[in-house]
């Protein structure tokens, strides 16, 4: 180990020539460390004055017609679940990686284990707006972590569920108000997470869903993206 | 001043109330402030896509995933903290780059140095994004050898990672690395000397 490099991680990682476990681990670092994350907040912001120098491209006609007739009829309806019937542009949230992953100021230093392995990464957006949760899969240690939220009302419980291709929401526990939760998995639960599981945090009552479904409010709700 | 529906609002700070304004009522479900948004902000956005995903179709599903998600995230918008072309060309450019990762390079014929767009101040008719921290910005990157500037500025208008650069520049990886980790140090300390 002679790099004599200096250690830019937060600037690579904002610029995007990260990589493989390069990435992963400057998004551990992200989800771990309050200072890195603004770091990376900093430097997004320096890179982005560029932006003023990209040139122009006018999007065809189509594709106007295409975002406003996208947009808001699934808002109104009735079905219970719709705030997690994300498509892939929820993806862009995550996407929006180092944007939105923000450590909460309650998470522990990282969990850099033996065996770690993360592959999945989500990013929980709260239904009523503010900072998004950050959500990590471990295949190595077949774990979940996911940051603390505090969505929920005083007196009630904050729900982790993953929602499968069938659609069905299977719960993985109750979330920590005040730090980061980790939920080492089954392997029944294993086995329903890919890339395009997603993930919703529902308010229940103190103790969890007396049903074994979300029964309260969809507090937030993300899809995980492979990195 | 300045309703969200002023189009003729000239100059750097009235194109960006304007935009600050509509997507705060975005952020409220507003549909017209979001078409706002939309026709103040595609021609930069699809910009961003295409030049990073390098195919046209590709680019513009791209640009709708990311008005879709615009939509739904314009809620969570800053406006004190962040500059809204700003935050909207973000979520386009790691839209694009997810894109890109996702479907493997573009062939190599395409893979340009970034330096063909202009590295001096912003044309005056570009008016969105403020101004003291783009000189400070371009005088930090004037500082750095000529191979760590072309590094940083083609990693951030292509979109691509160190590999690619390594590639493009036809030089070792672990070089490709250092170049733009000592240019970045000393980005840092210039943009950090007060």
């Amino acid at each position: 180990m002679t790099d004599p490099d200096p250690d830019m991680a937060a600037a690579e990682l904002a610029l995007g020539v990260l990589e493989g476990e390069d990435r992963a681990d400057a998004l551990r670092r992200v989800l771990a460390d309050p200072a890195f994350a603004r770091e990376v907040d900093r430097w997004r912001d320096h890179f982005a004055v560029l932006f003023d120098h990209w040139p122009d491209a006018a999007a065809p006609p189509r594709v106007e017609r295409r975002v406003m007739t996208g947009i808001a009829p699934d808002r109104v309806a009735g079905r219970f679940w719709p705030a997690v019937a994300i498509t892939a542009s929820a993806m862009a949230a995550v996407l929006t990686g180092v944007l939105i992953l923000r450590p909460s100021p309650a998470m522990s230093p990282p969990f850099a284990a033996a065996g770690s392995a993360i592959t999945l990464v989500a990013s929980l957006a709260p239904t009523r707006g503010g900072a998004a949760i950050p959500a990590i899969y471990d295949a190595g240690r077949q774990e979940i972590q996911i940051g603390a939220a505090a969505l929920a009302e005083p007196g009630r419980a904050e729900e982790l569920w993953i929602i499968p291709a069938d659609g069905v929401p299977r719960s993985l526990g109750l979330l920590s108000a005040s730090s980061r939760t980790t939920v080492q998995l089954t392997p029944a639960h294993r086995a329903l997470i890919d890339a395009k599981v997603k993930l919703a945090l529902s308010s229940e009552p103190a103790g969890g869903s007396p049903t074994g479904r979300p029964t309260g409010a969809i507090l937030a709700s993300g899809q995980f993206i492979p990195i | 001043m300045g309703t969200s529906g002023d189009h003729s609002l000239s100059g750097r700070e009235g194109a960006r109330l304007a935009l600050t304004e509509a997507l705060v009522a975005t952020g409220d479900e507003d549909r017209m402030a979001f078409q706002r948004v939309y026709r103040m902000t595609s021609a930069k956005l699809f910009g961003i896509c295409i030049r990073i995903c390098g195919d046209a179709q590709a680019a513009e599903d791209v640009l709708h995933e990311v008005y879709l998600t615009i939509w739904k995230r314009a809620g969570s918008f800053q406006p004190g903290r962040a500059s809204p072309i700003s935050w909207l060309a973000t979520i386009a450019r790691n839209r694009a780059i997810d894109w890109r990762r996702a479907n493997g390079a573009r062939a190599t014929s395409s893979l340009d140095l970034a330096d063909d767009i202009p590295d001096g101040s912003p044309a005056a008719d570009e008016a969105l994004i403020a101004g003291e921290a783009d000189r400070r910005l371009h005088l930090c990157l004037d500082s750095l050898e000529a191979e760590q500037r072309s590094a940083i500025r083609t990693a951030f208008f292509n979109g691509v990672t160190y590999r690619e650069l390594a590639e493009q520049s036809a030089v070792p990886l672990g070089t490709m690395k250092s170049w733009v980790r000592r240019g970045l140090a000393r980005l840092k300390r210039c943009l950090d000397d007060d």
